[in-house]
């Protein structure tokens, strides 16, 4: 027996010894203290988890048009003497357990991506990173490490924390504010109609709903149905035909759709297949134009934050074609008649605004003073409502205009409001009013961006 | 009369059994081969989706419905006997999990070759009869053509598949290979011959669920038949796996009881009731509701 | 040297705790020189194989299936989440007992009507389960968090730890070291038990009743109860493993836990071997290390990792693995060194020892 302990004992302490001298050794491997992670004095690198493969593939031209931009900013004058270098990395919406379709590998996920970001690639910032709760699963790591995580591509207003949460930043109209801008669009031209509502079952769809609800809109509770994200993995999509049912039976007239594309097309087409044609009112995020068809003779409203694509006096529409023609590995399809979609101007959109932070913040490039520039830089960007963050909103932009989406699926403004639109906007609580103008947001092109 | 056929139950009732006769056609399935092999094919519903996915894309070089069809289930069946021939064959005599465990490992590799071959967004087939639901006093009746089709065609081929039992040559000779195989030989029944043509019989009939399924208006993609075999195993157990009556009772209970639950409950739970039934009939009777009371495989 | 190897030939509890303190204190020494990121994905495998040597259990010494083992996950997941989520204070260790004993609980209740049924109906039941528990957790929003799930913070390094790291990137270098090590010190307690386990009469019983229940219930042993107990550690294993990587994620969410995990579980464990601790030492660094394993694979084969077939590559790899594997070498990967072994054995000219219990 004491035999046994003593060899315990030795062995456990060699190792431990062991333990100790590598830790030790470990301690002269040191970077240059004191400098900013990702921050060199020719390049800067950022970085995003992104679904690139897998249930929400049909979303990665928003990061390849975001990588477009900064690479036309790279060869066409840099930001303060430096490249930017993009690393993209992806994480299959962080559902990559399910395997299928995803290229990632099954161990996957947003935080595992986050953390090659933040330990292997040493990112200055996450810029443009995906979902709703693929992000949230790693806000406390991000914040954990001093990494901002900037313009997360969800309109959750869960990025609008500023007093927890100071590094975190959205981009888009929240679900709340598209919302009552929804209620106030029904209550104007579809007063009386029975309101029936489909949303996603978590941030999305719960805040949607209550912005509707906010917005003086009463939904029957049988009508407010929910569906999973995974569903269409797993294949269980039985609830949607139910929901559809039911709405057709209790007569909705009008119904919000609080989905992700894929789950758009399901329900269009199942309601096409039960004969059911109701006004469509989609949210922004489940409109792209691919994925509405059916719409039947009412037609689809959505809530748009950018130019139509196919608005030629928009200075930024030209521009963003540009962009893109020149960025062959990204866009190696992208000819001078392709159609821009809604997910290439988001990208750009986001892309343009941080280069300009970024260029506002100076030379001196910290986490600290980068922030402030996020604060105090008035955005030449090409969305349509002013783009702006404050010590006390974090959510970006507030509003946006309706627009019809036309039978043969291209986007274009609604018949009945000024061609131009009227642009409503509203904040995220109860209590934010709905303002609206009838002028859209048209920003110049930055001089030293034009190229 | 018409508002009973638009009532809420009677809505629950059509939709429960246009899903229970799917989930039915799989289970039969997996019966048929469980009687003459006593292994549980797990990649039952992904062969049916890929011989479903051969047959209907022919549709967009212009081929006829129909004949589709007749491509999906051909396809089915030449799968179903190269899978006893090269996969099952070795594993005969072995511990049950082997089985288990290739089949689950073949369903992986099916999954993943559809989604490699025809991606995996969703395909939709154009369905033989409409799919907009009967109206009765302007009010929705849960019945569509293609409802009905889906009904009447799974019972056809439920009662086909009796009568081959029942009444042929070729179905006494499978029922005598899979009850006694070592009297069967001596009988001159070629039992590993009867042993190929239940598995090819099997996946026929899987086929016909997969081709259901991928009409339907969830459409085609390569997991769109996990859910459905998830359910037509259990109806399959619930009904105890060695009765062919046993596995429809068992699919079209488990169908009804989905659609109540989720009419009645949540969507989300309706798969809550798969497991309900199958835990009350395991406690009620281990080995399932529908078998004669045996001996017990060790 | 003669005394070491008679000493270990001598199986006893302490030279197992020896073995598997060693073991783990090999691997943290390892952690040491790993980059942080290898080190994350160590941690995840750390868990797994919990989850996987539960499983292993469980098939390999009762014989009985089980493909509900990702539902199990969740449950310890849920438990470690929900109470993390209210609770952010307290210490680890609590936690995931907490999630271990709620995980044990769960598998108890699916164990009673089970333990009646064999084979195929087993594995109905349990398929079953895991399918309806993502359902369960998107309906309970109030508890659950629905489909956006619940958030924890993520674990922190403690002070000593990270003033052992200077530089640059001390911070991120200590937090995925530190993690990992958490990790590994909590699969070395849990194999610790389980290869004590292992060599316990409820072992051998257990093996008794796998290859011959009747000789078992001949020997007094009750049958039901042997085999509820049996599914209910490897439900407690899948519990803490579930409420380890719940933790090291620091979210829950209902996707994490897919059927299609608990198929993923079942491959890796038969890969590595039944039965075995070391074949679930094995699954879970393949698992770990999956992403490297189909991008090296698209690189040897030529194909273009972003094409549809690349895209599905890991499935196509992870399917045959598991059919060559049981077609071909039941016994998983562990058992290419078995006739290794054997032959060493046989020059010494000694009787084989139980070889299941390898390390």
């Amino acid at each position: 027996m004491g035999r046994v302990r003593r060899s315990m004992t030795v062995l456990s302490v060699s190792a431990l010894a062991l333990f100790g001298i590598a830790v030790g050794s470990l301690n002269g491997v040191a970077g240059a203290a004191g400098s900013t992670p990702g921050v060199t004095s020719t390049q800067i690198t950022i970085g995003a988890s992104v679904p690139l493969s897998g249930i929400a593939a049909s979303y990665a031209p928003v990061s390849a048009a975001a990588n477009a931009v900064f690479k036309w900013v790279n060869t066409h004058g840099k930001v303060n003497g430096r490249t930017i270098k993009y690393v993209r990395l992806d994480d299959c919406y962080d559902l990559a357990s399910y395997g299928l379709g995803c290229t990632a590998g099954a161990s996957v996920t947003t935080l595992s991506q986050n953390q090659v970001l933040v330990a292997q690639d040493h990112v200055f910032a996450t810029v443009g990173s995906l979902g709703t709760a693929a992000e949230e699963s790693v806000v406390s790591y991000l914040k954990q490490n001093g990494v901002p995580q900037l313009f997360v591509n969800s309109g959750s207003k869960a990025w609008d924390n500023p007093s927890q949460d100071p590094d975190l930043f959205g981009y888009q109209t929240s679900y709340n504010a598209e919302g009552k801008i929804f209620a106030h669009f029904i209550k104007t031209h579809y007063a009386g109609d029975t309101v029936g509502f489909i949303g996603q079952n978590d941030d999305f769809g719960a805040n949607g709903l209550l912005g509707l609800q906010d917005g003086g809109i009463s939904i029957a509770t049988s009508n407010s149905l929910t569906y999973n994200a995974a569903d269409a993995i797993t294949g269980s999509t039985s609830d949607i035909q139910a929901d559809v049912a039911t709405l057709a039976q209790d007569k909705c007239q009008v119904v919000v759709l609080d989905s992700v594309p894929g789950f758009t097309t399901g329900i269009l087409e199942v309601a096409h297949a039960l004969g059911y044609s109701p006004t469509w009112i989609i949210s922004n995020v489940g409109a792209d134009p691919t994925s509405v068809n059916y719409v039947g003779e009412a037609g689809a409203y959505t809530l748009d934050y950018f130019p139509a694509v196919t608005d030629t006096g928009d200075p930024w529409i030209p521009w963003i074609r540009k962009v893109l023609l020149a960025d062959k590995a990204d866009f190696p399809t992208f000819t001078q008649n392709s159609i821009l979609t809604g997910n290439e101007l988001y990208g750009a959109g986001f892309a343009v605004a941080f280069v300009e932070a970024l260029k506002a913040e100076g030379r001196n490039v910290t986490r600290a003073g980068f922030i402030k520039a996020m604060l105090s830089t008035k955005f030449a960007d090409p969305a349509i409502t002013p783009l702006k963050f404050s010590g006390s909103n974090h959510q970006g932009l507030q509003g946006g205009v309706i627009a019809k989406i036309a039978a043969n699926g291209s986007k274009a403004p609604v018949v009945g409001i000024p061609v131009n639109g009227t642009v409503y906007f509203t904040g995220n609580s109860k209590a934010s009013p709905l303002n609206s103008t009838k002028t859209l947001t048209i920003s110049p092109i930055p001089a030293w961006l034009k190229g | 009369m018409s508002a009973f056929l638009t009532s809420t139950f009677m809505h629950n009732v059509f939709g429960g059994l246009a899903q229970g006769v799917v989930y039915a056609l799989v289970a039969l399935s997996l019966v048929i081969i469980w009687q003459s092999t006593h292994i549980l094919n797990f990649a039952q519903g992904a062969m049916a989706m890929f011989a479903t996915y051969v047959g209907m894309t022919e549709i967009e070089h212009g081929l006829g419905y129909w004949w589709c069809v007749i491509i999906s289930v051909a396809v089915g069946m030449c799968l179903g006997g190269v899978t006893e021939r090269v996969l099952i064959r070795p594993l005969y005599g072995k511990p049950e999990i082997n089985p288990i465990v290739v089949m689950v490992g073949f369903l992986g590799v099916i999954e993943a070759l559809a989604a490699a071959i025809w991606t995996s967004t969703t395909r939709n087939i154009p369905e033989p009869f409409s799919q907009i639901f009967y109206h009765a006093n302007g009010n929705l009746v849960y019945l569509s053509p293609f409802i009905v089709f889906q009904i009447i065609l799974a019972l056809g081929i439920m009662l086909g598949v009796a009568a081959l039992f029942r009444f042929t040559r070729l179905g006494l000779q499978l029922r005598a290979s899979a009850m006694a195989p070592e009297v069967s030989r001596l009988l001159g029944i070629r039992v590993s011959r009867m042993l190929t043509f239940g598995w090819i019989l099997s996946a026929g009939v899987g086929c016909v669920a997969g081709v259901i399924q991928a009409s339907g208006s969830f459409g085609l993609f390569p997991t769109n038949m996990d859910g459905i075999f998830v359910a037509g195993f259990i109806a399959a157990a619930v009904g105890g796996l060695e009765s062919p009556i046993g596995a429809v009772a068992g699919g079209l209970l488990i169908g009804l009881a989905e659609q109540f639950i989720l009419s009645y409950w949540s969507p989300n739970v309706a798969p809550l009731g798969g497991i309900i039934i199958l835990v009350v009939a395991l406690m009620i009777r281990p080995q399932g509701l529908f078998t004669r009371a045996a001996g017990r495989r060790v | 040297m003669q005394k070491l190897r008679t000493f270990l030939a001598q199986e006893s509890t302490r030279t197992r705790l020896l073995a598997v303190a060693l073991l783990t204190l090999l691997t943290l020494v390892v952690t040491i020189v790993l980059p942080p990121v290898a080190n994350s994905d160590l941690a995840g495998g750390a868990a797994i194989a919990i989850v996987i040597l539960g499983l292993s259990w469980l098939i390999g010494w009762s014989g009985q299936i089980s493909l509900g083992n990702s539902g199990f996950m969740a449950v310890g997941a849920y438990a470690a989440g929900v109470w993390a989520h209210h609770h952010a204070t307290t210490p680890l260790v609590f936690t995931l007992l907490l999630a271990t004993v709620v995980g044990a609980i769960s598998g108890l209740i699916i164990a009673v009507p089970s333990t009646r049924l064999r084979g195929p109906y087993l594995a109905g039941l349990t398929l079953a389960f895991a399918a309806a528990v993502t359902p369960i957790a998107q309906n309970f929003t109030s508890i659950t968090g629905g489909e956006g799930g619940l958030f924890m913070n993520s674990l922190a390094t403690p002070g000593w730890f990270g003033r052992l790291f200077h530089g640059a990137n001390a911070a991120i270098n200590a937090n995925a070291q530190w993690t990992a090590d958490l990790a590994v010190v909590v699969a070395g307690v849990a194999f610790f038990f389980m290869s004590n386990l292992f060599h316990s009469r409820t072992g051998r019983a257990m093996r008794l009743v796998r290859d011959n229940d009747v000789a078992a219930e001949l020997m007094g042993v009750n049958l039901s109860r042997a085999r509820s107990s049996a599914f209910m550690i490897a439900a407690a294993y899948a519990g803490l493993g579930g409420a380890l990587y719940s933790l090291l994620e620091a979210s829950v969410r209902p996707e994490t836990f897919p059927l299609t995990l608990s198929i993923t579980l079942l491959t890796l464990m038969v890969l590595g071997g039944i039965g075995t601790l070391s074949g679930a030492v094995i699954g879970g660094i393949i698992y770990s290390f999956s992403p490297d394993l189909v991008s090296w694979v698209n690189s040897l084969t030529g194909v273009n990792p972003t094409s549809n077939l690349g895209a599905n590559m890991q499935g196509i790899i992870f399917g045959l693995l598991l059919i060559v594997t049981m077609l071909f070498v039941p016994r998983g990967l562990v058992s290419i060194t078995v006739p290794l072994r054997k032959l060493a054995r046989q020059r010494k000219r000694r009787p084989p020892a139980v070889e299941a219990a390898s390390l």
